[in-house]
Order: structure tokens, then C-alpha cells, then sequence
């Protein structure tokens, strides 16, 4: 039951990571989504000039869901921005394929219990016809403001209020091939193209600047790019065409929340919402519906009990490794300026292939933080590091640089 | 798209519609429709406007922001304005201001200006429970002892709010209770995890009157390198009771357990060589390997098939240079161990060295105390033995042991640590040589069975309340918390709480898989250490509640 008609928009970075296409692949629907959206592998990241680029190596991908899946199969590197109004509609068609009677325009508004149970849903048609349906589970993949879990007045855990901003919009005119993501002082940017020849073009920083960057937001929004990138921002500005509004949002403080209980699950942003600038969601929505509705089948074919099989779809999203990333979301979104010790990495890496690309299996939660993000590891990395830092301009007067980034570009 | 006809950012519409309501309510002023309409032209004119401007900016909100902010009745907002009657528009806004709009103001303020805009947190707190030590790694500056401060300002942060764990100081001897002060001069007493003195040779008498004997028969001070004349006839004694336990009668001391690892590797290894180490293997370890060569290789670890990859790989390209594949024993902060009967096998299968650390093992584990080793069936099978005295031998001090007087003499003059070292003080040295006799005799099986009593007990009772006990029992009880927030608060709320555990965190273990560090004690009485294990979980309880954090075991 989805509020909306297909095809349908909503926030979102609209960006899948290798992860996320491969859920696409192993349900069949990977070439519907690439006949319409580009896709590629290889990711460049700048950091303060350092620029690295490299590609999720497949033995991670696959060993990746090995543990969470007990199976690798359908595994792809590839990645790509989809709108949602082109993805959703895909989705919706394949659940309807596969026998799913899916109802469009239609708005849950309240739950059935008996006693505390959840027993279904009450909602309305579109054209306002009030009905009543019954189920043995009810699942909630209705985002972040999730109405299922505001029912249920279901607590928020382990809330960091301290997230980005961000505003974007889609720009045709330029072709800059694989996904850009830079940052620069307090401020990130993403170039990477999507559907209908666009390319979603994202600016972020720090929501405490917020106020001051939406006084002149298409102002701001090239201020910001010129500022991190400004061949990019020549670019955008001389060539690019705005095809659409700007959008943005400055309510994405992360949290958890239980996330089932008595005939109720949650998957997606509504068991666990994270800030954007890892870009995560869409393809964790994917992971959601496989692990819950792997532990749902269980069940239902009579192989465990239901609370059983949500045991164990809890266990997987509440690991060790998921509170790890989680932090590792968090305190990205803070959106800090880089340290020295980071930045060194960084220049270290430039000569370590292997260890960027695992780098950007961790960044997105392909590879642990703990693997990478190890004393042993980074020691190494140091140790082996063939660059020298003295190509980039950021080392030259570092504590000053740093310090005048502390300052509200937009202010 | 030109900006003119661009619609406008949701953002800014959701600022329109809070802005025109709260002029609507200021004007209205406690009154109803009625009274206005009837007594108010000029209000009802600013009433219709903001009717409008509601309504408009609603109609104009994208679909985007439609589907994301699901929790927004905006079919109710919309309707405002489409009148053309004015009366009619102030009617329809007074009756949404009164009913719709005081349920969905908090969330449109949340959209407009997210709460924690709004309530500052408290700055130090945050900064202490932020940061990682590794975020300090690589100051930047050219004045070395000024761009340390940074990290200075982060560890006072940490103080004030009581979540810096490290040095803390003893008021009496570390048994099994201990009474202490931390940092900012608070005393605590508690049962105690948090000193290591596996078999509580640190109370001992027998001990004890070693040291007082060697203090009267030598003075408190070796006076020298071992390499010139810092040894005494302890020393040699000692050795040779090393070399019995350990199966490798060649043994080498150094003055700590670090210096062993580190001058053990430095000694051996030259920078054409390679290091293959377990990526969990100790500080000391994994130093000596990057002081001796740029030729490093961490792998999985324990895993056995990795070091069998590396060798291969290693050897097909160079058959020439060394290898040393360095593993621990007992792992400490993890507490498991590898297959080294299946390790030495690879290693003699590629021309490689083993070296294994049994610092934590030692003295504690295995038949008569041999450890690792020796609950292995390896007693005299491995390479090279590497240990330390302060776990299970109530001392400084550490050694080599082989079965080559070769590797010993090598590794005295070219290991570092050891030449250009003062020796163990005679006091070390006689403590140390008591601590092996008496661990090889039977006191010292009945000392491990009191030790195993204890671990037992604290790890059934943790296990038993849902938590996580890493490893195998062995004296190191790693209690799996891995959120370094979660970690540091439980470690402030434990510290009054009678219960001394010391928590590591990034760099000794990962970063997000933090962890208390329990090292029993043989004087640990099993309901003492189930007591603990209660108010352990209590404790993070606690912590877990004033974060309200929901990762890990006990799940809402």
C-alpha cells in the first residue's frame, strides 16, 4: 500500500552502491534500472585537492554478503544514480509480476490491534472510501517519518542530532562520466549523472550554517561549488542547465528504532535513519527487504516461529559492524574539517590501489570500519606511503587554512 | 530553468507557511473568526493574505518533499486560499489554526530549524565522547612540542567529564579488591579486574620474601647492562627454570616485555626480509616489525591459510630473504589463540621463522603453567618463544627463548633493548625465578584451578545476562561493548559502582569495537567475580539508557 501513484518522486540522493544494484541483479530487475540510468565503477573521491579514485573490489562485495546473506550470488560493481520515479515504478511492476497486489494511492492511517498485536491496517482510497485489512504481519518501509512506527509511538534510540544540510538539483549540459565527491574545509559536493541525461548535483555541510546558506540558495549553491571544486564550479555554472527547482533538506538527524514487535516490522529509514552524505538509503532500504523478508519467509513456510526469524534479522542490523558504520555515518555528518592525519592518508593511499578500494568499500559499508580503520592498518598504510605531501597546496599553511574554514562561508 | 519561473525550494515554503501562521495567531489573538470578521475588517484582510500564502506555498511544496514528509497532512494546508471569499478564507484558517496545525507545528519546525539548532549540548561533553586518540596521530606545525596540545585539550576534555581511563593510580597493593584514584583525585574501591597478577603472586609470601632476600643480598640495583655486568647468579638460575618451562633451553632477558618483542624482531630481521604478523598481534610486536623492515604483511587473523598465502607469495618471488610469521599466544585483548602446530608446519614448509608471544599465557594456562604452548603439545616445537613476567610473574621483564645458543647470542648483541638496556634489578630477577618455580610445582596447579573457578564464574554469569565474553576462558575476560560512547559512559558509571575494569578502545582495538578488559585473578572468589558480572551489566544498562543507544545485545 503506497500513499503515492506510480511513477512517483521523493528525496533521496537516488544513488545505489555496488551493494544496492547487486540486491537489483539478484531480483532480475538490474537491466530494466541500466536501460534507463547510467551506471559505472569507478568512484572518484577529492579530498582537499588529494584526489583518489578506485572501484568496490569484488571479493569484498562478495564476501560482504556472504556474512549478511549466507549468499553472494548476483554480485555487480556497479553503481548508479536512478530517479526514483523511474526505480519505484520498476519495483512496483515487479511486485505485481510476482503476485503482490499492490494498491497505489492509497493512505494507511491508522493500525488494527487486538491487545497489543498489530492485526492490519486502516486506510483510505483515493477517493476516499475508508477500508479495513486484516494480516498476520505488517510491515512498515514508510521512510523516515514512518507513520506505522509514529502509531506504534515507537522511541528513537541512539539520536545524533548533528547532520548536514543539503540542497540539489539536476543539471543536463556537462558530462563529467563517473560520480564525483569532494570535499572542501566544512562542505562537500556530489556530481553524478542519473537519469534522463541529467546529473544530480548535491552541495552539503554542516546544518549550523543552514540558516545562513538558504538566505540565496542558488547564490549559495555555486558559491559552495566554486568554493570546493572550482573547475567543477565553472563547469556547473557555464554549461549546466537547471532542469529543475532546488531542492534540500536540514532534517536529517540519525536514529534508531526498535524495529519489530508484535505483528510489526520496520525496514529502510524507518527502523534506521542515517544522514545523506554517505548516501546510503536506497540501497539499506534493499537490504532491509531481503533480510526481513528472508526472516518473514521463514516463517511463513513454517521452518521457525515469526519472533525467531525477526531475532535474527535484529541481530544482523544491530551487529557490531552496523553501530560501527553507524558512528562512522555520524561523524562524518558533522562535517568537520579534514584532519592532517586524514589528509596524510590520503596521500598515502595514492600509491595503495588495493587499500583506496577498500577504503571505498568502507565508506560504503561494504568492508567493516573495523578492518580499515585499524591502528595496525593505518600504521602501515603510513609506513608505505610512496607520495609525498608536498604536491598539495592544503599542507602548505595547514593550521591557518583550517581555521579560516571554520568560518560560515555563507554568513 | 530560469530562477523566475522556478518554483520556489521546499525549505523556504515550509519557512512561508510557519511564517504567515504565527502572523495569523498574533493577530487573532486568543479571538474566534466570528468576532474578527464581525469587528476587525482590517485583521480579516491579513487573515485572508495568510490564507492565501498558505495555501499557495502548500500547492507548491514538490512531490518530492510530498513523499519524504509523509507526516504532513498537506492536503489540509492546500485547501487554504482556493476560496476567492474572504470571510470563507478566514473561517477555513481559523478552524486549521486551532486544529490541524498545533499537531503538525513541531514537525514543520523540525523541517525549518531542526531541534538541536535550537539546544546547544554541552561542548566538553561532546568533544570528550567524539574524538578517537588516532584523530591526534599526525599534529600539523613545525614546532614539535606546541602542536601537541590539540590532543592535550581533547584528554582535559575527557578528565572533566570523567571518561579518560587511563592513568589511574593505586592507594594499596592490586588484589582481588583494590582501593584507587583517578585522575582527578577521586577514590574508588571495587572488586578488582583491572591489574594483571593472574595467580596473585603480588600478595604471595614466598614471593615477597624473594624480593626482600635479593634486596639484602644484592641492593636494589643491577648496576648494568646484562651484556656487561648487570646479571647475577638469579639470573642464570632463571634461564635455565625459563628454559624447563618453556621446552627452548636458550633464553634471553630483557628489562621489559616490550623491549623482548620489539629487540627480538629489531635483532633478527634486516630491511630485505619480511615480517608476516597476525593483525591483532601486540604493540611490540607489530613495532619491531616496522622498525626492522618496509616488508610487512598483516594477516587475517589466526587464520593459518592466510599465512600459508603470503608465504607462497612471498617465496615465489624472493627465495633469498628471511621470514618471521609472528602470532601471540593468547591474544589479550581478544583472548584466543591460533593453531600453532598447524602455523610451525607452514612456516618450516616455506623456509619461514615462527615467533610466538606467550605474555599472556604463561604461568597461567596449560599443563604445569606452559601455556599455550603446552595445551597444545608444542613444548620445544616452536621456533622462537617470546614472553613476559608482568601477567603471571608479579614482575617487569621479559625473554627469548630458542633451542639455538646461536639465535640467543645474536639477539643479545644485535636486539637493542637488551644490550643497551639496564638489566632486571636482582629484586626482578629473584621474584621472577620464585614466580617459575612455584608455578611448575603443584601449588601452582591448585592457583590455575582457583584462577579457572573464578573465570568461570564471571564469564557464565555475563554470558548468562545476554552479554558478550570474547574468546575461550583464559585469565583475559574481553567484554564486547564496541560503541566507544557506550564504552566510555559505562566505564564513568562503573567507577562507582565497585567494580575496577579497565576499557580499551581504538588504538588497542579497532575503531567501534571497544571493550572492558577483565584479567582475573587467582584471589577472585567465583561469587565475587558474579557479583561483578551483575553490576557490570548494570551498569551498561545504565550507560546504554542515558545514550539511548539501542546497538548491542540487550535490544528494546
Amino acid at each position: 500500500m503506497d500513499r503515492s501513484s506510480f511513477p512517483s518522486d521523493v528525496l533521496s540522493t537516488h544513488f545505489l552502491w555496488p551493494h544496492g544494484m547487486s540486491y537489483l541483479n539478484r531480483w532480475g530487475l538490474m537491466d530494466k534500472v541500466l536501460a534507463a540510468t547510467p551506471s559505472h565503477t569507478v568512484v572518484n573521491l577529492v579530498n582537499e585537492g588529494i584526489a583518489l579514485s578506485g572501484e568496490v573490489p569484488l571479493d569484498l562485495l562478495r564476501q560482504h554478503f556472504k556474512e549478511l546473506h549466507q549468499d553472494d550470488s548476483g554480485v555487480v560493481q556497479r553503481y548508479a544514480s536512478v530517479r526514483r520515479k523511474v526505480l519505484d515504478e520498476i519495483l512496483v511492476e515487479a511486485a505485481v509480476e510476482a503476485g503482490a497486489e499492490v494498491r497505489q494511492g492509497f493512505a494507511v492511517e491508522d493500525l488494527l490491534y487486538d491487545g497489543d498485536r498489530v492485526v492490519g491496517v486502516v486506510g483510505r482510497t483515493r477517493g476516499g472510501e475508508r477500508v479495513e485489512e486484516r494480516a498476520r504481519v505488517v510491515i512498515g518501509a514508510d521512510g523516515r517519518n514512518s507513520m506505522v512506527a509514529r502509531t506504534l509511538r515507537l522511541p528513537k534510540h541512539d539520536q545524533r542530532p548533528k547532520c548536514t544540510f543539503a540542497y540539489w538539483s539536476y543539471f543536463s549540459g556537462f558530462d563529467l562520466t563517473t560520480a564525483q565527491l569532494h570535499r572542501r574545509g566544512r562542505l562537500g559536493m556530489a556530481v553524478v549523472p542519473t537519469s534522463f541525461g541529467q546529473n544530480m548535483t548535491l552541495v552539503w555541510g554542516p546544518s549550523e550554517w543552514s540558516k545562513e546558506f538558504r538566505g540565496d540558495i542558488q547564490g549559495n549553491f555555486h558559491k559552495a561549488l566554486d568554493f570546493i571544486s572550482p573547475e567543477i564550479g565553472e563547469l556547473v555554472r557555464t554549461s549546466g542547465r537547471r532542469e529543475e527547482r532546488f531542492f534540500g533538506t536540514l532534517d536529517q538527524a540519525a536514529f534508531l528504532r526498535p524495529l519489530a514487535g508484535p505483528g510489526w516490522v520496520l525496514v529502510g529509514d524507518a527502523e534506521c535513519f542515517k544522514d545523506q552524505c554517505t548516501a546510503t538509503g536506497m540501497t539499506y532500504a534493499f537490504r532491509d527487504a531481503e533480510l526481513a523478508s528472508t526472516a518473514i519467509h521463514s516463517w511463513l513456510a513454517g521452518e521457525r516461529p515469526l519472533d525467531e526469524a525477526l531475532n535474527d534479522y535484529r541481530s544482523r542490523r544491530r551487529s557490531q559492524v552496523a553501530a560501527a558504520y553507524y558512528d562512522y555515518t555520524c561523524t562524518l555528518a558533522e562535517m568537520q574539517t579534514l584532519r592532517h592525519d586524514e589528509l596524510q592518508l590520503f596521500v598515502a593511499l595514492r600509491s595503495n590501489q588495493d587499500e583506496t578500494n577498500r577504503l571505498i568499500a568502507t565508506h560504503a559499508d561494504i568492508a567493516p570500519v573495523s578492518e580499515f580503520f585499524q591502528a595496525s592498518n593505518l600504521f602501515l598504510l603510513n609506513d608505505a606511503a610512496k607520495q609525498s605531501s608536498d604536491a598539495f597546496p592544503i599542507f602548505n599553511d595547514f593550521e591557518n587554512t583550517t581555521k579560516s574554514y571554520r568560518q560560515n562561508l555563507f554568513a | 530553468m530560469n530562477q523566475e519561473t522556478s518554483p520556489r525550494e521546499d525549505g523556504e515554503l515550509v519557512g512561508e507557511i510557519l511564517a504567515a501562521a504565527d502572523l495569523a495567531i498574533g493577530r487573532l489573538d486568543g479571538r474566534g473568526a466570528e468576532e474578527v470578521l464581525r469587528a476587525d475588517p482590517e485583521t480579516s484582510q491579513v487573515l485572508a493574505e495568510c490564507a492565501t500564502r498558505i495555501g499557495e506555498a502548500a500547492r507548491e511544496i514538490s512531490e518530492m518533499m510530498r513523499n519524504w514528509a509523509s507526516h504532513i497532512p498537506w492536503e489540509a494546508f492546500e485547501e487554504l486560499g482556493t476560496s476567492q471569499k474572504s470571510d470563507i478564507e478566514v473561517e477555513r484558517l481559523c478552524a486549521f489554526l486551532r486544529e490541524e496545525f498545533p499537531r503538525t507545528r513541531a514537525d514543520m519546525e523540525e523541517m525549518w530549524e531542526p531541534g538541536h539548532l535550537r539546544n546547544p549540548v554541552d561542548p566538553d561533553e561532546e568533544f570528550a565522547l567524539d574524538k578517537n586518540a588516532y584523530d591526534f596521530y599526525r599534529p600539523a606545525g613545525r614546532d614539535l612540542m606546541r602542536r601537541t596540545e590539540d590532543f592535550h585539550d581533547w584528554v582535559e576534555a575527557r578528565r572533566r567529564t570523567e571518561t579518560w581511563q587511563y592513568s589511574r593510580v593505586l592507594e594499596q597493593a592490586p588484589g582481588n579488591n583494590a582501593v584507587i584514584t583517578n585522575d582527578l583525585g577521586r577514590r574508588t574501591r571495587g572488586i578488582n579486574f583491572n591489574s594483571q597478577d593472574y595467580l596473585s603472586f603480588n600478595a604471595h609470601p614466598a614471593i615477597r620474601e624473594a624480593a626482600a632476600k635479593a634486596l639484602r643480598d644484592y641492593g636494589p640495583h643491577s648496576a648494568g647492562s646484562p651484556m656487561v655486568l648487570g646479571n647475577t647468579t638469579i639470573s642464570n638460575e632463571l634461564e635455565k627454570e625459563l628454559g624447563e618451562l618453556t621446552g627452548a633451553e636458550h633464553v634471553t632477558l630483557f628489562p621489559t616485555g616490550w623491549a623482548a618483542g620489539f629487540g627480538t624482531i629489531a635483532g633478527l630481521v634486516r630491511p630485505e626480509d619480511h615480517v608476516v604478523i597476525d593483525r591483532l598481534a601486540h604493540s611490540c610486536l607489530q613495532q619491531g616489525a616496522r622498525a626492522a623492515t618496509r616488508n610487512v604483511y598483516r594477516y587475517e587473523h589466526l587464520s593459518v591459510d592466510a599465512v600459508r598465502g603470503h608465504l607462497r607469495d612471498i617465496r615465489a618471488r624472493d627465495p633469498r630473504s628471511g621470514i618471521l610469521v609472528v602470532t601471540d599466544g593468547l591474544f589479550s585483548v581478544d583472548a584466543d589463540w591460533p593453531d600453532l602446530a598447524a602455523l610451525q608446519a607452514v612456516c618450516r614448509e616455506h623456509d619461514a621463522t615462527l615467533l610466538v608471544d606467550v605474555a599472556h599465557d604463561l604461568g597461567a594456562t596449560g599443563p604445569g603453567g606452559s601455556g599455550v604452548i603446552g595445551t597444545q603439545g608444542m613444548l620445544g616445537e616452536v621456533d622462537l618463544v617470546m614472553g613476559a613476567f608482568s601477567k603471571s610473574f608479579a614482575s617487569n621483564g621479559g625473554f627469548l627463548a630458542s633451542k639455538s645458543p646461536a639465535v640467543k647470542q645474536y639477539v643479545k648483541m644485535f636486539g637493542g633493548s637488551h644490550f643497551f638496556s639496564n638489566a632486571l634489578s636482582p629484586m626482578q630477577t629473584a621474584v621472577v625465578l620464585q614466580a617459575t618455580r612455584i608455578i611448575r610445582s603443584p601449588e601452582g596447579d591448585e592457583l590455575r584451578g582457583k584462577l579457572f573457578q573464578a573465570i568461570d564464574a564471571l564469564r557464565d554469569e555475563l554470558s548468562g545476562r545476554g552479554l558478550t565474553c570474547m574468546g575461550v576462558p583464559s585469565p583475559i575476560v574481553p567484554l564486547l561493548i564496541g560503541n566507544e560512547k557506550l564504552a566510555r559512559v559505562t566505564n564513568r558509571l562503573l567507577f562507582d559502582q565497585g567494580v575496577l575494569a579497565f576499557m580499551v578502545e581504538f588504538p588497542v582495538t579497532p575503531t567501534g569495537s571497544s571493550r572492558f578488559r577483565l584479567q582475573v585473578q587467582a584471589a577472585h572468589r567465583p561469587e565475587e567475580a558474579r557479583e561483578a558480572a551483575r553490576i557490570i551489566d548494570r551498569s551498561i544498562a545504565e550507560a546504554r539508557s542515558y545514550l539511548s543507544s539501542a546497538f548491542g545485545n540487550d535490544l528494546v
